[in-house]
């Protein structure tokens, strides 16, 4: 019980703490929008024949760009929150002084993470409500009810990235150039994901690091089940390979993070010596 | 929890090594050839319930290490500590149940959120039951004078403000055991003043504190007893009565020696070690500093009023002058000087 | 202004940038930056070109360069991220440093210089210059490397040149911006804005055609448009000197109009900040 009132008063303090620069909220809510999803349906639709963009009907088995655009970005929204919201703040705090507090608590240091997470769905969740809003009303988004059967694949993606994010806390509180680092990492690993375009058109070495993602197949059944697209294997077995990867990587990254939490102990923090 | 002392540490001891090893090099298990640094040299000490026990020394002398492994936030290399009975090896969750710690003061809060938002959020870290939360951040942020800017942004605190919000912070586990480190850096003499004030108060309430500083009077003032720490060592622990009794005097003559007549250009200096032969026959010479062709004396004596005749009597025979006698009372200041060698601000 | 203080401000100038070069090499990951980004977010978006066109459907295709002018969208989109790049590093860099000056609480010191107000204005984009060329040579390579697409050669020299004439139109936007968001608060959301406006406005990743109109407008008055264009130009459309001279001539034009706009917005800040004090505070 005292560890989840204290998950939950993490996330409380990020939403208040975010909420405080206004900027940053609408920069959090908009960017996506003016800086992914708008200029991705203008390329797109720079390609339609009679308003239908038949190319990537070809590709994957419909012709709805918007549906393909807006679910890539919530995709890829999913994965930011982990690396930058979940992880990175980590890091942050550490420069500012205000991680060393919560590590004289009686909190367990998982919790912190778990604490994070909620903080940043939070604001993961405000932002998708808001841009998938502007993508009904003005761009014509629609999906086929079965969207709501691709939930369970959403729910493993969250645990999943709750995994992957416990190896980037890891990381970021260890290596030096974690800002560097996790901007890469993160564009790298939503783009392997699918969020932009089909993995299939991965050259073939890139495509076995595709496969290991369990974000990959979220997001084929997410696509699947909103827009009717061509899957890239039977959906039952991505399910699989879904549970599988997020049973595989939530005790990865938590024993990962367990052991810079030790080296952190042994060695001091970053800045010490 | 039974009457164990607030904190007993025997043979404690933290090396570190300077740099870091590939993953190359761990692979192929090569011999780790980093060099090391002994920050802190297996120390052992006690501090008692109900006392405040103060940690002194220069910068780098290995204070905050201690401290940073008494709240269980850095791993001994080897050694004990205790807590109020309990290792902080086995223990440390417990530990930080019951300990209340200020370790870098106004840098650990959020500058967005009010006081009151920032302790309630720590009051979950700390497991403070729900219903005595507000209670307790009440009390804390009166215990610190706080009350009446609860709810105003911390950005808009002064440093001092900070300082003590940080203490608040530090109180509300209710711990029997406060650990301070360097609380009064950085805060001008009357927020200073006011910080020493509420830990005098904790003490008043049956608390147990254990605080570092490099400011001697702030140790003098406040603590019942004091370890002096030097290069990872204690080289004294005591009270501050004690201590400058140690040094086996009452007074500290401070003398600024000049040779009479003029300075020639081009020549070494006077020869001070006669001058200085004949002083220590009057007192212990604690330090000497050459300076500009002048002699700076700092002496322990048993009494000024013995001490400055004669040494203006050497004065006279070596053909030099006194420009400058200062006598003041022995401190702290003076006791780490006669240990170490080195003044603590040095 | 007489001959003396104009030596001391060209000095002062120099040191400026210098000092700007002196913190960038502090961060070595931002060479390796360098390298990454201005190659693999273009990358992305070719494939994601590829996604749209069905893997070169000839009726897509078409659509395509009815649109844009040209079927080869590698070097499209690898010319506008190009562009993308710069506008990152101009905003970043300059277009932030006076800001950063006033957080860290150094202007106020820079200003009790007698150099011109102008200096830590103007100073800092000269260095961005140098990365400019660096990001195009990276870009040519890329392309190469990843896509096997040689550049041609007089095409590229007539792009090169392009960005030359660009240059001070750029470095006046930048100093627009710079003085601008001394104004305001947040640096990050300013520059992701400004960003991500000039990206949507200019083409850079689309045909300027797939903009409504009053944005096709309001891109006809800003550098980058032109420069993209005369690049796409030069690259795709084997563009000649005299296809590019009114591309250039309207770069200089807006040199000229944004230099003055930067100037007098940083001189009414300036006499404000006179007034409140609000320049050396944050």
């Amino acid at each position: 019980m005292d560890e989840i009132r204290a998950a939950l008063a993490l996330a409380r303090k990020d939403i208040r703490n975010v909420s405080r620069y206004r900027f940053v909220v609408a920069s959090q809510i908009f960017t996506p929008l003016y800086q992914g999803v708008l200029p991705a349906l203008l390329f797109g639709a720079a390609f339609a024949v009679g308003g239908r963009v038949v190319g990537l009907e070809k590709t994957i088995g419909t012709a709805d760009l918007a549906g393909f655009i807006f679910l890539g970005g919530a995709m890829s929204g999913l994965v930011a929150t982990a690396f930058w919201a979940m992880a990175m703040s980590f890091r942050n705090e550490m420069e500012a002084g205000t991680l060393e507090p919560t590590w004289l608590t009686p909190t367990s240091r998982e919790t912190l993470v778990i604490g994070r997470a909620l903080g940043g769905l939070f604001w993961f969740l405000l932002g998708q409500i808001v841009i998938f809003a502007i993508g009904i009303l003005f761009f014509g988004l629609r999906f086929r009810p079965e969207l709501f059967y691709a939930t369970p694949a959403m729910l493993l993606a969250v645990l999943a990235m709750v995994g992957i994010a416990y190896l980037l806390a890891a990381l970021v509180l260890v290596i030096k150039e974690a800002n560097f680092f996790i901007d890469t990492t993160n564009f790298l690993f939503a783009t392997a994901s699918g969020v932009a375009f089909p993995v299939t058109l991965l050259p073939g070495v890139l495509q076995p690091v595709a496969f290991a993602l369990p974000t990959t197949y979220a997001m084929d059944i997410l696509r699947q089940q909103a827009l009717g697209t061509r899957p890239l294997f039977d959906p039952a077995l991505e399910y699989v390979a879904l549970a599988v990867g997020t049973v595989v990587v939530y005790p990865l990254g938590l024993w990962a993070y367990r052991r810079a939490d030790r080296r952190i102990r042994v060695r001091g923090s970053l800045n010490q010596y | 929890m039974s009457q164990a002392p607030a904190v007993e540490v025997t043979g404690l001891t933290k090396v570190f090594e300077k740099g870091r090893r590939t993953i190359w090099q761990r692979l192929r298990r090569e011999p780790d050839k980093r060099e090391t640094f002994v920050a802190v040299k297996g120390i052992d000490l006690r501090v008692e319930r109900g006392e405040i026990f103060g940690v002194l020394g220069p910068n780098g002398a290995g204070k905050t290490t201690t401290l940073r492994m008494l709240a269980t936030l850095l791993e001994p290399t080897s050694g004990e500590a205790r807590i109020l009975g309990l290792d902080v090896k086995t223990h440390p969750r417990e530990i930080r149940a019951n300990l209340g710690a200020m370790l870098s003061g106004e840098r650990s809060l959020y500058w967005k959120l009010t006081a009151r938002e920032n302790l309630e959020y720590f009051a979950a870290l700390y497991h403070v039951p729900p219903r005595e939360t507000k209670g307790r951040i009440d009390a804390a942020l009166v215990a610190v004078k706080l009350a009446d800017r609860a709810d105003d942004y911390v950005e808009r605190y002064s440093t001092g403000m900070r300082q003590r919000l940080a203490l608040a912070r530090a109180l509300l586990p209710d711990p029997p055991l406060v650990i301070l480190d360097e609380p009064t850096v950085g805060l001008d003499p009357q927020a200073a003043r006011d910080l020493r004030d509420r830990v005098r108060e904790l003490k008043r309430q049956g608390r147990t504190v254990l605080l570092t500083t490099h400011y001697m009077e702030e140790a003098d003032q406040l603590c019942d007893r004091i370890a002096i720490i030097d290069h990872g060592e204690i080289v004294a622990l005591d009270t501050p009565a004690a201590l400058k009794r140690r040094i086996r005097a009452e007074e500290v003559v401070s003398l600024e020696i000049g040779m009479t007549g003029e300075a020639v250009a081009g020549t070494p200096g006077p020869d001070w070690a006669p001058m200085l032969a004949r002083l220590a026959r009057a007192a212990v010479i604690a330090r000497s500093e050459r300076r500009n062709g002048t002699l700076a004396v700092t002496a322990h004596c048993a009494s000024a009023r013995d001490f400055v005749p004669a040494a203006f009597d050497a004065a006279r025979s070596e053909g030099a002058t006194i420009q400058h006698v200062e006598v003041v009372p022995v401190s702290l200041e003076d006791v780490f000087i006669s240990l170490t060698g080195r003044a603590l601000r040095e | 202004m007489n001959a003396a203080y104009l030596a001391g401000d060209l000095r002062a100038l120099r040191a400026a940038g210098r000092k700007e070069l002196r913190t960038i090499r502090r961060y070595p990951t931002s060479f390796v930056g360098m390298i990454f980004w201005p190659v693999m977010l273009p990358a992305v978006w070719v494939l994601m070109g590829q996604a749209y066109s069905g893997g070169g459907d000839p009726q897509a295709l078409q659509a395509f360069a009815d649109r844009a002018g040209t079927t080869g969208i590698t070097v499209f989109v690898f010319v506008g991220y190009a562009m993308y790049m710069w506008l990152s590093s101009l905003l970043w860099g300059p277009g932030t440093a006076l800001r950063q000056e006033q957080i860290r609480g150094s202007l106020e010191a820079v200003f009790l210089t007698p150099a011109s107000r102008l200096v830590p204005l103007f100073g800092p984009p000269l260095t961005n210059v140098i990365w400019v060329f660096m990001n195009l040579l990276v870009t040519g390579i890329g392309v190469w490397l990843l896509f096997g697409i040689v550049l041609p050669l007089e095409g590229a020299l007539y792009a090169l040149g392009i960005t030359l004439v660009g240059v001070p139109a750029m470095y006046a936007m930048g100093s627009l911006f710079g003085a601008g968001v001394l104004r305001f608060g947040e640096i990050g959301p300013a520059v992701q804005f400004v960003r991500g406006s000039l990206a949507l406005l200019c083409g850079i990743t689309f045909p300027i055609v797939m903009l409504p109109a009053w944005a096709q407008a309001a891109a006809a008055v800003m550098p980058p448009t032109y420069i993209v264009d005369g690049m796409r130009s030069a690259l795709l459309k084997g563009a000649t000197f005299a296809d590019l001279a009114p591309v250039a001539g309207t770069l200089l034009v807006l040199a000229i109009a944004f230099g003055v706009l930067a100037v007098v917005v940083f001189r009414w800040l300036e006499a404000g900040a006179r007034r409140s004090g609000m320049l050396g505070r944050y």
